[in-house]
């Protein structure tokens, strides 16, 4: 059994990793995850990476080790739809009190394994570290060692305590115990040549949803999705796909070239977001599929099938384009969403007056840099002071962003969209491309904003309360960083 | 048996039991039934265009009105003075509903009485009913001030209020100089907001222009208040306690005209108060000397307001302002009459208020509604939805007549959300019905009678309006103001957010959205 301390500095010697790759051998040592900085706002822990990584897998019994913290305040928070068993939204936790933390808890969390199993049945148990127990030595490999046995079902260890580090090197470590505890572990029922591996898209929304009946139509198989709307069988079997589209680049990398050299899958990186960009990922589909031995007619009938769906979704942006030439857009988001996205609003005529590459690969940027001309837009880590001092100066109409930053734009008066995790709109496929336009148009038409960016009618205590803020946003410094 | 003496069940159980089904069966047979798919093709129909243009053709039948007699807003207007009885001078029965109405609205009670007009006095007119009447209200309930308002039954027979009350005074009923005041409210005229407007012109009259007769009538020596009338309103507990504290927050000196929010909100301690709160008749008075009046709502201050400013007041009437851009006119319009700056912490809230809509205003864009109620309500309601970026499709008013469907277009005119939305004036609820079956909305907005439509149409109810009989305390929170505003907010997203949970909640079919974060 892999070790934490094993298991992390392998992470971060990914070598499919651009952006490490670019490292000297000491700065590769200390880790990609950025120190953090004491007392600064920081995103979430290596365990929330971890659960959110993995928590799609909708048909087993995700059983958080720890106290009540960890999940009491993740439970069920994000939107990944499930078409199948809901067992993944159901809360399961050792709820650790003061007795396990002084005695251990590791006979807790054997007892609770064995009611999941007595009360549920699941295909599997996933295990989540988190930091108390992490810290107080409980053996979670062993009790899941002695449980699977004991049982007769795969129980899953995933060893990424909070204080390990970020939340990217948690989707990373969630990656790891699939690769070790999972995949490979069981047999599809058959197989085909169009069997592909989704890596990296968690059905947020129901996206998935938007791009399976394309995939239906062509003959392409997903045997399994890492991991939105999968069941642990899939999973447990993806290793006999025949190629893998890799989504979310930053997220679980190592899942992909893992899986190319253990089993031989081929993977590119793709996007489903922006009507380009889908069909891009249709014909790598088809490529490797066809390279990997499946009949080349296949690829006639992708360039098809692109046809008909790029004129229907033209069709269908058509209207919009007028409305919203000329309109400017920041982009606050996260990895493949920035360049995807941004390809597919400048289709439309949209100017991108900045975007993020906070959670974005080298890759990333450089496709983001090729697109928007130069990295002057480009804006890395921003603290919501500094995001704060650009929106106010209205350098955009509106912003796309997550749940987070958009209450910060909306203090600076800035109309946003949501298109992180939390949204409630599917924006792949070429469906979700029109989706996101008819989205930008309502956000940006609502009367609300006309009200948010006008002052108080009354003059003078206007100029008390917004000529102060105005005062305090000039005396803020300089914001752009690349 | 069904029932039996250990285990009582109560209606909601007891004829679901099977032999009451049965039962409930074989008795169809002999109550003339209709065959199942006649009365379904009939019900069907009644959802069709034809049968709206049948519906709307309709000239004599009103069927579910949305609005109340004259002496209802009588009744309101007058329990909002200090220590004053509402005496409606008529038949008995009719003051019996308007005390139960308000009850079951404000769960509190309402003192009324009635001049208990029978048939002898409707044959030779009821001068001994008003001296009888006045002289037992006087001794048993010791108001300090009488309003005296009609129910049909003395309007029919004309009665002379002003001569009625001049004789009983003369016969000794109350002292000479104790204050009745008197409007006539016949039912046949107007609705109860026209009531309301009535009762508040005779109270002002009555002070300000020489208690008919019996004093001098009063000099206006203008001073820096400012008036503000109510007008009727189920929210009066909330929004009259909401606009006193506006006025502190600006330090603006006011008298409010009849102020239910004492008397209709009174405490659980061991003492009943029969008059709570409520315009001093001192105040009333004094009024007449004040800078300006702010009428909420000038559908329910028709006749009223013109009298104020014949008196040299500057008058501004409102229409129920709810939201951001109606507050806005209220406050600059309070400023410039007073002179007095937007305090900070109102200003603060203004942008809390703007804060609130921006953070939900995805779930509101487009949305369609149909609103029902009073003509200010309506026209504060839609101007509301339009500046949250939703449809207020369908604005319905049975007493709302040509000048506010104008007022209403006029208000649809001024936004691109008001493009497709139409008004509809005097109609009643079945009009509505036919309209949300052949136009559809996502919400509907409207009193406790609006949950026949809701179970009818299926157009989910947002309970704004008067009466709200069965949903509790919600007239305790302010709609005006940014605060609420806010309020009003909330019940709307409330409702948005229920329906998007109930209609993704079916196990394994539909929960793949039944999400805890929305």
């Amino acid at each position: 059994m892999n070790t934490l301390a094993a298991t992390a500095p392998q992470v971060f010697h990914e070598p499919g990793c651009a952006k490490n790759k670019g490292k000297s051998t000491s700065d590769r040592k200390k880790g990609c995850a950025k120190q953090l900085a004491p007392g600064a706002a920081a995103g979430g822990c290596a365990f929330d990476g971890a659960k959110i990584a993995l928590q799609p897998i909708t048909d087993v019994a995700h059983l958080v080790h720890g106290p009540i913290a960890c999940e009491g305040n993740s439970w069920d928070n994000r939107g990944a739809k499930s078409s199948g068993s809901t067992l993944y939204r159901t809360s399961f936790t050792t709820d650790m009190n003061e007795t396990d933390v002084v005695f251990g808890g590791e006979k807790r969390l054997f007892r609770s394994i064995k009611e999941i199993i007595d009360k549920y049945a699941p295909p599997a148990v996933f295990v989540y570290q988190t930091c108390v127990p992490a810290m107080t030595g409980d053996d979670i490999g062993a009790v899941c060692k002695a449980a699977a046995q004991k049982f007769g079902k795969p129980i899953v260890p995933v060893i990424a305590p909070g204080f390990v580090g970020s939340k990217n090197l948690g989707n990373k470590l969630a990656g790891e115990a699939l690769l070790d505890h999972v995949i490979g572990t069981q047999e599809p029922e058959y197989t085909t040549p169009y069997d592909i591996n989704i890596i990296g898209e968690y059905n947020l929304a129901g996206e998935l949803w938007q791009v399976r009946p394309l995939l239906d139509e062509l003959g392409i198989r997903i045997l399994a999705c890492l991991s939105g709307d999968a069941k642990y069988h899939e999973v447990a079997s993806s290793h006999r796909a025949r190629a893998a589209m890799m989504v979310c680049s930053k997220a679980m990398i190592n899942v992909a070239r893992k899986m190319e050299e253990r089993y031989g899958i081929p993977f590119f990186e793709g996007s489903f977001y922006g009507v380009g960009d889908m069909s891009d990922s249709l014909r790598e589909i088809a490529r490797l599929l066809i390279e990997r031995g499946a009949p080349a007619e296949l690829q006639a009938r992708t360039e098809a099938l692109i046809a008909r769906e790029e004129a229907r979704a033209w069709a269908r942006l058509a209207p919009y384009k007028e409305r919203l030439a000329g309109k400017r857009v920041l982009l606050i988001t996260g990895g493949v969403k920035s360049w995807s996205v941004v390809a597919a609003l400048q289709e439309l005529g949209v100017e991108i007056v900045g975007a993020s590459v906070k959670k974005s690969t080298r890759r990333d940027k450089e496709k983001i840099k090729q697109l928007l001309g130069g990295d002057a837009h480009m804006i890395d880590d921003m603290r919501p002071r500094e995001m704060y001092k650009m929106l106010a100066e209205a350098r955009a109409d509106i912003m796309l962003s997550g749940g987070r930053s958009q209450f910060v734009a909306l203090k600076a008066k800035m109309p946003w969209l949501d298109i992180n995790q939390e949204r409630h709109h599917a924006y792949a496929g070429y469906e979700g491309m029109v989706e996101l336009v008819q989205e930008i148009d309502k956000a940006l038409s609502n009367p609300v904003w006309k009200q948010v960016r006008r002052p108080a009618p009354w003059g003078a205590t206007a100029l008390g309360v917004e000529g102060q803020a105005t005062k305090r946003i000039a005396a803020l410094p300089a914001s752009r960083a690349a | 048996m069904p029932q039996n003496a250990e285990n009582v069940l109560d209606h909601f159980e007891l004829f679901r039991q099977p032999e009451y089904k049965e039962m409930f069966e074989k008795k169809k047979q002999f109550e003339n039934p209709t065959a199942d798919a006649e009365l379904e093709r009939v019900c069907e129909w009644t959802k069709t265009k034809d049968y709206r243009d049948k519906n709307f053709a309709r000239e004599a039948l009103t069927i579910n009105p949305a609005k109340a007699c004259q002496p209802l807003g009588a009744v309101f207007a007058a329990v909002g003075f200090e220590a004053t009885l509402p005496f409606v001078h008529g038949s008995q029965g009719c003051v019996a509903y308007y005390r139960s109405h308000f009850s079951r609205h404000f769960k509190e009670p309402t003192s009324c009485v009635s001049s208990s007009m029978t048939e002898d006095a409707a044959v030779f007119g009821g001068l001994n009913n008003m001296v009888d009447g006045l002289a037992n209200a006087y001794n048993m309930y010791k108001p300090k001030m009488i309003a005296v308002s009609t129910t049909c039954m003395a309007e029919v027979i004309g009665d002379d209020l002003n001569a009625f009350i001049k004789t009983a005074k003369e016969k000794g009923s109350v002292p000479a100089e104790f204050d009745v005041t008197f409007a006539h409210t016949p039912a046949f005229v107007g609705s109860h907001v026209t009531g309301y407007d009535n009762v508040m012109k005779g109270i002002l009259e009555h002070f300000w222009d020489g208690k008919a007769g019996t004093a001098p009538a009063l000099e206006r020596k203008p001073n820096e208040k400012i008036n503000l009338i109510g007008g009727f309103d189920g929210y009066t507990i909330g929004n009259l306690r909401e606009i006193k504290r506006v006025f502190a927050s600006m330090g603006v000196e006011y008298t409010i005209l009849g102020d239910a929010s004492d008397v209709w909100d009174t405490p659980t301690d061991g003492e009943f108060r029969m008059y709570d709160g409520g315009t001093t008749l001192e105040d009333a008075a004094n009024a007449l000397h004040a800078k300006a009046t702010i009428s909420m709502q000038q559908f329910c201050t028709e006749k009223t307001l013109p009298y104020i400013a014949g008196k040299g007041q500057e008058t501004v009437a409102l229409n129920f302002p709810v939201g951001v851009q109606a507050t806005d006119k209220f406050l600059m319009e309070l400023a410039r009459l007073t002179g007095k700056p937007i305090s900070a912490e109102l200003a603060k809230e203004r942008g809390r208020l703007v804060d609130a809509i921006a953070d939900s205003n995805a779930h509101i864009h487009g949305k369609k509604f149909a609103i029902y109620g009073d003509p200010d309500l309506t026209l504060g309601l839609a101007g509301f939805l339009l500046e949250l970026g939703a449809e207020p499709v369908h604005i319905l008013s049975t007493n709302g007549g040509k000048a506010w469907a104008a007022k209403v277009q006029e208000l649809f005119d001024s936004s691109p959300f008001g493009a497709n939305c139409h008004v509809y004036p005097n109609k009643d609820l079945w009009h509505m019905r036919s309209l949300l079956f052949t136009e559809p909305v996502d919400f509907l907005i409207g009193n406790t009678y609006g949950k026949y439509l809701e179970r009818d149409t299926g157009a989910p109810l947002i309970r704004i309006g008067f009466p709200i009989f069965d949903r509790h305390h919600h007239h305790r929170y302010p709609v005006w103001g940014y605060q609420g505003a806010l309020n009003v907010l909330v019940w709307i997203l409330d409702k948005i957010f229920d329906e998007m949970d109930h209609s993704t909640n079916e196990v394994g079919k539909t929960d793949y959205s039944f999400d805890i974060i929305r």
